[in-house]
């Protein structure tokens, strides 16, 4: 098919016509939603934010335009415009035309018309975007009685029903009267989209609809999004800062920086042929889960500008690796590029970046650092952490006058492992499978605790005395996951780093020369230790947080998902020193992560958890290549990878549901209700799953691989399986 | 549900026992009736002052422990209060000066909070306005006027009017005038009496919840579940009047737990200053004319009055906010 | 809240030079110039100061005090001679005023800051040790909560045999009993405060590097509760003055012969239509009083809002941007 969509074409042959709508000469009658030149201002005490420059797009019935950007991009800012959710006090100028009506200008009360009916946006939070007073099902309803207030409470309590079973909420019809907190937040998010499509919307915009969730929710959520797509057949504006979200689901891209597109085309334009150097750095600076070649990423320096001052010149200029002087000659406008047809960016230098120019050829990522430990083989190294059979139980009670125990939850059940020299160890999971417990219970330190942890030759059961454990902090400090919070906002950076090295009884002048020396190794201006927190951007805030776990010199620094609350483009950066400390300083990680591809990247091994235990453990490229558990699968699976094609084609492997409740686990292997593997066993073999709890055993005999599952060979279940069909995207 | 109100119920149930115990014992080691009764005329002697007071239960020459024991055995076994140094029994006297203090405070209690909620939804919703400031500033103002000196300029304003309609229009003292004939006329009397007091504690009462009201409604018009509701088509005044306001009752339910005794402990004043014979001009006549039993009867009443706010608004928060709801 | 100046000395100057470029503003100067800058609040300031020096020195002004009876000056209204009036006894109003703001002031500053003290005190020993030590003292705190403080103000201050009662002016009781009852609003906010602070990953971090609990509480929570306290001072100050005015005003709080705002304004109530100066005069002192503090704390409150203490940093995000651009300019 050819796509309709009008920066989205990648067959040859394109009428005339198409071309002029694009360019704007022409109002397209046939794209649903259709705006020209949108810009938004804010009044703010500091001046008038330009937040939105300029934005052009067509969206064609029933397709799907990812808007890319990093915060502050303007591409939430955008979507709100078009839904005219923005305060009064935004001045937004421009065109926005829904099936060629004019929506801009129009009176709250008359966009109340479009919104909900023909026009529908789910939001980024699940959690606080559902009333927490009303029902699921009062809420649902109320969208429809707005648009059909002829229609019979027994219809629109049918059509409910209807729409929770389409989003995929067992038992809608009981459902209908929860709650929103009853809901996880996954199925929030689904409640949300059905609350969209309720009015069968001719547009959808989904704003960072998965951000908040797991992957594996958030392969449910994206798999819910693409059936309300099919069923409705609305056109989707998908607005995200993951690259690998809209991959597999976009026919055109639009990537936003500084309130302005800087590059729109096709999917694969974008990915395979990016022109804009923001682009290219934003590509790179994503890690591969696929990917076990070992390369730095590329950082992109600087923060992005303040919309408060007009730009003279490129707004990506000062971060840019390429900039010239010409480059600070005025914006550079969203120019064709030559090759793909409808493939545009605003650079002057678009057309020297076309084909064979590697990421790597512009930006100078750092070189792959290598430690003393690399050589040494394994076995030989000495280890830093070691735990035995650590447990976690809490109880789990209910009743008010007597409290009753009615189950236990196992957070952390027995786990073992240990982390050696120079070594990074991740640990992955949803959330819920007692990542954090276990972060919790080594850092606790207490001999009461059930199980040994021994860290740099101190175990927990001997560490009665407080010398005991103040010599373990000094083996062992922690990087939090918000450097905001991690951070007291009362404390200059020189209080912050001063604070350990105080406790260690370092003298005044000491601290002042370890704490340069900290601030030069993680690479912020030394100067700046008089500043505050709030004085930084996230990335340098991790950067201070990271200086402080070094300041006594540790072996071990646990990570707790150090770059998750990081930008795509900053993250890079942290990762990279991160990986740079290791090497040069000899460190040890223990890294708990959600996002497999940054696990992938830093880490030299890995443990899958779920709920409490450990599933499968070995060497990274071991478990990320041929993962045996049919969770680790799963996992592995649900990630998504920045490469159309690849994303189009994959096979999917959709969980079922939420961690179930401590209440519902099963006695033998804890996956089993959601496992696909065993959906597809017969009963025979199912019963073995159901009551025998499968040990970890390793895969082969020479290899780093242990996993826990009695059929890691075993079919899938069909129904959990979900591939797309190619033709469904690619044009002809 | 049930099993939580019982829990909490109970917990009160002690911390009552315990209070008025507490206020038992400086009650019966601060306040000395006897010294009172030496200073009749004519003068008995002290053996003659002690005979009476053993007579109603008030021996001075026991122990405060003794006394204690003895006071909460009757408590116990029999609910018997004890009396007055006069010899009036208290359980007697409660009963009407409960009713009193009632009728005085429903009136009030109930305009507060409607007139206060009702003020804070319309300041909020024309935030910054003239009304806004005018209503907000007000209830600045009523905070910073202490409760008595507010009921008194009140009444003066009452006879100011009474004064210049040249007729008396409002009663600014009293509950009834006697010898009014039943039927309409005493209806309104009773109004006449009503009044004054009803609006003096209303005035300064209903400030505290126009603020709360105001700032928890503002809280939530920006909330995201507006913008959900709006996203489905409902306009901004909509959404807010249908989400937005009823999210921000839940802060103001809890807050039932303090008005309802705020009310009351006010009370003592308006009662003073109207002059009500209420539970509260009880306690400090109680005070003033060294009556140890009438002094805890009323402080075990404040601190039922407490619980009981307590334990309402314990319901009113799960009657608004389904998070709180035990499934 | 002078921890934030406790950087060592030495390093600040050697940094200096440094920052000569870029001036860091420390947070308590932010805090105080935005308190300079909202006009009510120093005006409140200002009202509240006035009063105070009024109340100290203003006895100098007159040479009539506030036991002496000018026999040829009864009930008289203002004059050069009596700036007030005197009351029917014939005692000097103005003394009188000077004497009972004096006390009112007293009494609403050292109840305001001691129970604020006490709360603090109170509230972070509950946060830190939690559990069982946590649900004890919190229902000592409802049971005070629940006892009706004015029936033990009542009590303690009018006894017959209460012999503390002799031995202390009546001001100094009332104080007391005023604190036992004014402190345990904001001790049930700061142990809830502190126990939200407890849980941010700051306090944590100090935690595992094995910073002993005692500096924790002092170095982290103390301070991140400071603009609470601050700002429960302001409040408490003016909720005990507003106390003694209700107390007194109905004849159980201060008793004469000692002088209080309330004592002024209670006796004047029977006469107030034929000595009308003698019920207003006392009662416009508290209202600047009473109001001054309001206005105080509304500033302050502005002050510590972080919300609005963003756009500040905002300006000088951006001052500084300016000043680098010019620089590579």
């Amino acid at each position: 098919m050819s796509s309709e969509t009008t920066t989205g074409a990648t067959g040859s042959a394109r009428p005339d016509v198409e071309r002029l709508h694009v360019a704007g000469l022409h109002a397209a009658s046939d794209a649903v939603l259709s705006v020209r030149d949108l810009n938004v201002r804010f009044n703010s005490e500091n001046g008038v934010v330009h937040a939105v420059r300029g934005v052009d797009f067509d969206l064609m019935p029933g397709k799907t335009l990812g808007i890319v950007g990093e915060s502050g991009s303007g591409k939430s800012v955008t979507s709100l415009a078009i839904m005219g959710l923005l305060p009064p006090t935004a001045e937004v100028t421009g065109s926005v035309r829904l099936k060629g009506r004019e929506l801009l200008g129009l009176s709250d009360k008359a966009m109340c018309e479009f919104r909900g009916n023909d026009l529908a946006m789910v939001f980024q939070d699940p959690l606080s975007s559902l009333t927490p007073v009303f029902t699921v099902g009062t809420q649902i309803m109320e969208a429809l009685t707005i648009h059909h207030p002829a229609m019979s409470r027994t219809a629109k309590e049918a059509r409910a029903v209807e729409l929770l079973a389409m989003v995929g909420i067992p038992s809608p019809k009981d459902r209908l009267k929860a709650f929103p907190h009853e809901f996880s937040g996954g199925m929030r998010q689904r409640v949300m989209i059905a609350i969209a499509i309720a009015n069968n919307p001719r547009v959808l915009i989904a704003d960072e609809p998965t951000t908040a969730l797991d992957v594996t929710i958030q392969a449910q959520v994206l798999e819910v999004l693409h059936t309300a797509q099919e069923e409705t057949g609305a056109a989707v504006v998908m607005i995200t800062h993951d690259l690998g979200v809209v991959a597999g689901m976009a026919d055109d891209i639009m990537v936003m920086y500084a309130g302005k597109p800087v590059e729109t085309g096709a999917v694969d334009d974008i990915y395979y042929n990016p022109r804009m150097p923001y682009t290219m750095g934003l590509l790179g600076a994503v890690p591969r889960v696929d990917a076990a070649e070992k390369s730095s990423l590329v950082p992109i320096e600087g923060m992005p500008p303040n919309l408060i001052h007009t730009p003279t010149g490129c707004s990506f200029a000062p971060r840019c690796p390429l900039a010239s002087d010409a480059c600070l000659d005025g914006e550079p406008p969203l120019a064709p590029v030559a090759g793909g047809a409808l493939h545009r960016a605003a650079c002057i230098k678009s057309e020297s970046l076309g084909g064979t120019v590697d990421v790597h050829d512009v930006f100078t990522a750092p070189p792959v650092p290598l430690s003393r430990f690399d050589a040494i083989p394994r076995a030989e190294r000495s280890t830093v952490l070691q735990l035995k059979d650590v447990r976690k139980h809490f109880p789990l009670t209910r009743g008010a006058l007597i409290k009753r125990r009615i189950g236990t939850v196992k957070a952390v059940d027995g786990l073992s492992f240990d982390i050696r020299e120079g070594e990074c160890f991740s640990i992955v999971g949803e959330s819920g499978s007692g990542k954090t417990t276990t972060l919790l219970e080594i850092m606790e330190f207490h001999p009461d605790q059930d199980g040994e942890v021994v860290i740099g030759g101190l175990s927990n059961k001997q560490a009665a005395d407080a010398k005991t454990k103040g010599r373990m902090r000094r083996e062992l400090q922690m990087v939090f996951q918000d450097p905001t919070g991690a951070l007291d906002p009362r404390f200059t950076v020189y209080e912050v780093l001063a604070e350990p090295l105080q406790n260690a009884g370092m003298d005044r002048a000491a601290i002042r020369k370890r704490i340069m020396e900290l601030m030069r190794l993680v690479g912020l201006q030394p100067d700046h230790v008089n500043r505050f927190p709030n004085q930084f951007s996230g990335g340098q805030r991790q950067r201070i947080g990271i200086a402080r776990a070094l300041a006594v010199n540790p072996k071990l620094v646990v990570l707790d998902e150090p770059v998750s609350a990081l930008d795509v483009s900053v993250q890079a950066g942290v990762i990279n020193l991160l990986d740079h400390l290791r090497a040069e300083l000899g460190l040890s990680y223990l890294l708990v992560a959600h996002d497999l591809s940054v696990v992938r990247h830093i880490s030299n091994r890995v443990a899958v958890m779920y709920l409490g235990k450990i599933v499968e453990i070995g060497a990274v490229d071991r478990v990320f290549d041929n993962p045996r558990h049919p969770y680790t699968r799963a996992l592995l699976s649900a990630i998504p990878v920045p490469d159309p094609q690849l994303e189009r084609t994959r096979e999917r492997i959709i969980l079922q549901g939420d961690l179930p409740s401590p209440l519902q686990a099963p006695k033998g292997c804890n996956f089993a209700t959601r496992c696909p593997v065993f959906a597809a066993l017969p009963p025979g073999k199912q019963e073995k799953c159901l009551t025998l709890e499968p040990p970890l055993e390793p895969a082969a005999s020479a290899t780093d691989q242990q996993f826990a599952c009695f059929f890691p060979d075993g079919e899938m279940d069909e129904d959990m399986l979900v591939v797309h069909e190619p033709a469904d995207h690619v044009a002809p | 549900m049930l099993k939580y109100l019982a829990k909490r119920g109970i917990t009160y149930v002690v911390m009552i026992f315990l209070t008025t115990s507490a206020g038992y014992f400086l009650a019966v080691s601060s306040l000395k009736p006897a010294l009172l009764e030496q200073e009749r005329i004519p003068r008995p002697t002290p053996e003659q002052v002690a005979d009476s007071m053993r007579l109603k239960g008030l021996d001075p020459d026991l122990s405060p422990w003794e006394r204690y024991v003895d006071w909460l055995t009757a408590i116990v076994t029999r609910w018997d209060w004890g009396r007055s140094p006069n010899g009036a029994y208290i359980n007697a006297e409660f009963g009407d000066r409960v009713w009193i203090s009632t009728r005085l405070f429903l009136a009030s209690i109930v305009l507060t909070l409607v007139i206060g909620v009702a003020l804070g939804v319309y300041s909020a919703a024309r935030q910054y306005k003239f009304q806004d400031r005018v209503i907000t500033s007000y209830s600045y103002l009523a905070h910073i006027v202490p409760a008595p000196i507010a009921y008194f300029l009140v009444q003066l304003g009452a006879i100011n009017i009474n004064e210049s309609v040249g007729e008396r229009i409002f009663y600014v003292t009293g509950i009834s005038t006697p010898g009014v004939e039943p039927g309409w006329p005493q209806f309104v009397d009773m109004l006449a009496h009503y009044v004054v007091p009803t609006v003096a504690i209303t005035l300064v009462g209903w400030g505290a919840y126009q603020i709360a009201q105001r700032q928890y409604l503002l809280d939530n018009v920006n909330a995201d579940f507006v913008r959900t509701a709006r996203a489905k088509g409902l306009s901004r005044n909509q959404a807010i009047a249908r989400h937005a306001l009823r999210v921000s009752f839940i802060p103001v339910a809890q807050s039932i737990a303090f008005t309802i005794p705020a009310i009351f402990a006010g009370g003592f004043f308006a009662e003073k200053i109207f002059a009500w014979p209420g539970v509260g001009s009880w306690s400090i006549d109680a005070i003033s004319l060294q009556d140890v039993n009438a002094a805890t009867a009323t402080l075990a009443y404040g601190s039922v009055i407490f619980a009981i706010g307590a334990v309402l608004a314990d319901f009113a928060t799960t009657l608004v906010d389904p998070r709180v709801r035990v499934q | 809240m002078t921890y934030l100046n406790a950087v060592d000395p030495a390093a600040v100057a050697q940094d200096a030079h440094l920052e000569s470029v870029d001036v860091v503003i420390g947070k308590n100067t932010i805090i105080f110039r935005r308190f300079l800058r909202n006009k009510t609040a120093v005006a409140g300031l200002a009202i509240f100061l006035a009063l105070t020096v009024f109340s100290f020195i203003g006895g100098f002004f007159t040479e009539w005090d506030k036991e002496t009876i000018d026999p040829f000056n009864i009930g008289m209204p203002p004059s050069a001679d009596h700036y007030l009036g005197t009351s029917q006894a014939g005692i000097d109003l103005y003394a009188m005023t000077v004497e009972g703001t004096r006390i009112s002031i007293l009494i609403g500053l050292v109840v305001g800051l001691v129970s604020v003290l006490v709360a603090a005190v109170y509230g972070c020993t509950m946060a830190y040790f939690g559990g069982k030590v946590d649900k004890g003292m919190l229902f000592i705190l409802e049971a005070l909560i629940m006892m009706p403080a004015l029936l033990v103000v009542a009590v303690a201050t009018s006894g017959g045999g209460a012999g503390l009662k002799r031995d202390l002016p009546s001001w100094l009781l009332l104080i007391i009993v005023l604190l036992v009852f004014s402190w345990m609003g904001t001790a049930r906010l700061i142990r809830s405060m502190s126990m939200s602070l407890m849980q941010r990953d700051f306090v944590k971090a100090a935690q595992y590097m094995g910073v002993p609990p005692r500096r924790i509480v002092w170095r982290h929570l103390v301070p991140n509760i400071g603009s609470l306290l601050i700002l429960d001072i302001t409040r408490g100050v003016t909720a005990a003055i507003l106390a003694e005015v209700a107390f007194s005003f109905i004849g159980i709080g201060i008793k004469v012969p000692d002088v209080s705002l309330g004592v002024l304004i209670g006796q004047a109530t029977s006469q107030v239509q034929t000595f009308p100066w003698m019920f207003w005069v006392p009662l416009t002192v508290m209202f600047l009083l009473t109001g001054s503090l309001a206005m105080m704390n509304d500033g302050l409150r502005d002050a510590f809002d972080p919300s609005s203490s963003s756009t500040g940093k905002a300006k000088k995000a951006k001052a500084r941007k300016i000043h680098a651009e010019k620089k590579t300019a």
